[in-house]
């Protein structure tokens, strides 16, 4: 009796002093997007344990289509669950205003990061969250089909060559394709069978989403919506707008070169199995293309003929929720995420997402190992993010602007003619953001 | 311990998990729903607004034309559904042969997740899908099923029905067995046709189902959103936005709680409105049995 009641004490003296370790154990929870994001984050999650063994950094991966409202739902409850989020870039000022995010730690040196990447991050002049890596969209063409339909691909980088920056940047400034070559070249590649398509000639990899359709109409002369983020009339449905979206309808309805209702990834899978012709994509497709073995070359994002040549940027960005018990934890991971040499190169190296730490960007540009094919596409995306990136607009009803914007282009795709929808989606953006705007 | 006491307290004690369950999953929610229409939560904190987000249901077009789809989405699939459970609840009943092979075809659909079911749905109305396929041997053209204007809400009408009526009819069945047999005696003796049974025994004898099926059947499919959330996201053009995707949409993908809730508010009294319309138009008088 008596040795079980010591036992007893015995156990509950030493599961106290075990508690006591574990406290100043920390864990830190962040939401990520599952998939290669998730991987990534795995692999500098790992590092920077390594480096701090009282830290653990649990993953909390949501797929892509559902991310946005867990997040939404969990920073709004304040969930102290969570210290970490994923930020994507426009959607900072809705968090930001309504006290989502901690404002960024002063001490984190932010000298090192490209500076127009960082501003993403601020909102009414405070910094937010902290760029991860930024985008850069390339048209991916298939040689074996062009060469069968008996055309010359656009200039672009290719297996078994190698690039040096200035070529490449001359590549993008002199030799970039336009939206109508593309539409004459996707009209070629086409393959009917019967009432069946086999071949496609073009699509877009996120069909109808702004993020890679905001160059369209913004090329030819128009913002997507006013300078006041709230109204879009005048824009979204002004003449370039009207022309970008017509060509979008075409592509569909006209042509026909275009899958409709493609869902997330199916595109890149398409362009995978050889059949589709060009696919205009993000850098992050080239591990899985190279590894799906079709011959394919990259050449810019393409522009209208007569426009601006702009292209999509922007990515993802981290930020600590306000709510969160462990913040000076958070900030140390974000830091090392962000702006350190090894935690952005071991982001980098796993997701193949042009960065925004400079040294490495640096890096991309000078050094031998990226003359060649595939690593020479980073350096495409040097060049249009120094030059020809334009970023999405920043506005607190940002995420009322993307989904009226992709209401419209899904239903365009669908038949639904281009005046209407337009001005459906000024109207529905409208609606919905007065009851954000300030 | 007095014996007059132990009832109340056992009734109290077997009572509770069930109360708080109630509380908990019903009353707490429907507070939290009603509480939160009346504010506004975009702007970082609860505001209150009072009646805002009503008021401003009535000069919102997108509110209007998702209301109007709800209501048209209504009017056909409520009758649609009642109608073919009946017939294929009449059919279940008989005896012929090869009949076991129909049963099992007809309860099929029950055995399948909604979510499933859609996903398959989905591949079959895509462009090259099954549908069109079969379609196509017949020589009628390929057609976009879930996208265009004017078919979008049909095929969804179509796909929760092919879920949707398996599961009514077996209530059916069950009203069905529960009509004594030696009522059809009589009739036969008393030379009704088989369309006079039907029509002047079964249908009314079957009233108290009937009404149990298409009140439920009502409720649910007001409240229908997995379909639509995962085939056509109230497009295109708005033709199959109904009332719950427009909610969700403006709770979830907006972060406006408010107008959320007061769409979920307005949803549910509309429904309530219904349901007590057809029990006093369908229940009857009691003394006539």
């Amino acid at each position: 009796m008596k040795t079980t009641k010591i036992a007893i004490i015995a156990g509950l003296v030493a599961s106290m002093l075990a508690g006591t370790a574990l406290a100043q154990d920390k864990t830190l929870n962040m939401i990520v997007i599952e998939g290669g994001d998730t991987t990534a984050m795995q692999a500098v999650a790992d590092a920077y344990t390594a480096a701090n063994p009282g830290v653990t950094i649990n993953l909390q991966p949501y797929p892509f289509a559902q991310f946005f409202q867990v997040a939404e739902l969990r920073l709004r409850s304040a969930d102290a669950g969570i210290d970490l989020v994923y930020v994507d870039a426009p959607l900072l000022a809705s968090y930001a205003s309504r006290g989502f995010l901690s404002p960024i730690d002063a001490s984190i040196d932010t000298s090192t990061l490209v500076p127009s990447a960082l501003d993403a991050g601020k909102y009414d002049g405070t910094q937010f969250a902290l760029p991860i890596n930024n985008s850069a969209q390339v048209l991916y063409y298939n040689k074996a089909l062009f060469e069968a339909a008996g055309i010359t691909p656009p200039d672009g980088l290719t297996a078994g060559a190698t690039a040096t920056q200035a070529e490449v940047d001359d590549l993008a400034a002199t030799k970039r394709w336009t939206w109508e070559q593309v539409a004459d070249a996707a009209q070629k590649l086409t393959v009917k069978d019967g009432g069946r398509t086999t071949t496609y000639g073009f699509t877009v990899e996120q069909f109808g989403e702004l993020y890679q359709l905001q160059p369209f109409g913004e090329s030819l002369g128009t913002d997507v919506v006013a300078p006041d983020g709230y109204t879009a009339s005048g824009y979204l449905d002004s003449e370039a707008w009207t022309k970008a979206a017509t060509y979008w309808s075409d592509l569909y309805n006209a042509w026909g070169v275009s899958p409709k209702s493609l869902g997330y990834g199916e595109a890149a899978q398409l362009f995978g199995n050889g059949q589709l012709a060009m696919l205009a994509g993000g850098t992050w497709n080239l591990p899985g293309l190279i590894a799906s073995g079709v011959d394919f070359g990259v050449a810019p994002y393409p522009y209208f003929e007569g426009g601006k040549v702009l292209t999509p940027t922007g990515s993802w960005y981290v930020g600590v929720n306000a709510a969160s018990a462990n913040q000076a934890e958070a900030f140390d991971f974000a830091s090392f995420l962000t702006t350190s040499a090894e935690g952005t190169k071991v982001w980098f190296d796993s997701l193949q997402q042009l960065p925004t730490y400079q040294p490495l960007l640096e890096e991309i540009s000078t050094a031998a190992s990226y003359d060649a094919f595939p690593n020479d596409v980073f350096r495409l995306g040097v060049y249009d993010s120094l030059n020809t990136a334009k970023a999405r607009p920043v506005t607190a009803a940002y995420g009322q602007l993307q989904d009226a914007f992709r209401t419209a282009f899904v239903d365009i795709a669908n038949g639904v003619a281009v005046s209407d929808a337009l001005a459906s989606a000024v109207q529905k953006f409208e609606a919905a953001a007065a009851r954000v705007a300030p | 311990m007095t014996r007059s006491r132990s009832p109340a307290l056992l009734i109290a004690i077997l009572l509770a998990p069930a109360l708080v369950g109630l509380v908990v999953f019903r009353l707490y929610p429907i507070e939290l729903a009603i509480s939160d229409s009346f504010h506004n939560v975009l702007r970082g904190q609860q505001l209150f607004v009072g009646l805002d987000n009503y008021l401003a249901l009535l000069t919102d077009s997108a509110f209007w034309n998702s209301l109007q789809v709800t209501l048209w989405f209504n009017l056909l699939i409520n009758p649609i559904q009642i109608a073919l459970a009946l017939g294929l609840a009449l059919l279940y009943v008989q005896q012929f042969k090869g009949v076991t092979f129909y049963r099992v075809l007809f309860l099929i659909p029950i055995g399948v997740s909604l979510p499933t079911a859609v996903i398959i749905w989905r591949i079959m109305l895509s462009q090259d899908g099954l549908v069109n396929g079969v379609i196509g041997m017949a020589g009628v053209p390929a057609q976009p099923w879930l996208t265009a204007e004017s078919l979008a809400l049909y095929s969804i009408i179509a796909i929760a029905t092919w879920k949707g009526i398996s599961y009514w009819m077996i209530f059916i069945i069950g009203g069905l067995q529960n009509i004594s047999p030696e009522i059809y005696d009589a009739a036969r003796i008393d030379g009704v046709k088989p369309w006079q049974r039907l029509v002047f025994i079964t249908i009314p004898l079957l009233r108290p189902t009937l009404l149990f099926v298409l009140v439920a059947d009502v409720s649910i499919n007001f409240l229908l959103f997995a379909p639509i959330f995962m085939l056509t996201q109230g497009g295109p053009a708005d033709s199959t936005n109904v009332l719950m995707y427009e909610a969700y949409k403006s709770g979830f993908v907006f972060g406006d709680m408010g107008r959320a809730m007061a769409i979920v508010v307005v949803v549910v009294a509309i429904l309530l409105v219904i349901v007590g319309l057809q029990f006093k138009l369908l229940s009857g008088p009691k003394e006539a049995r």
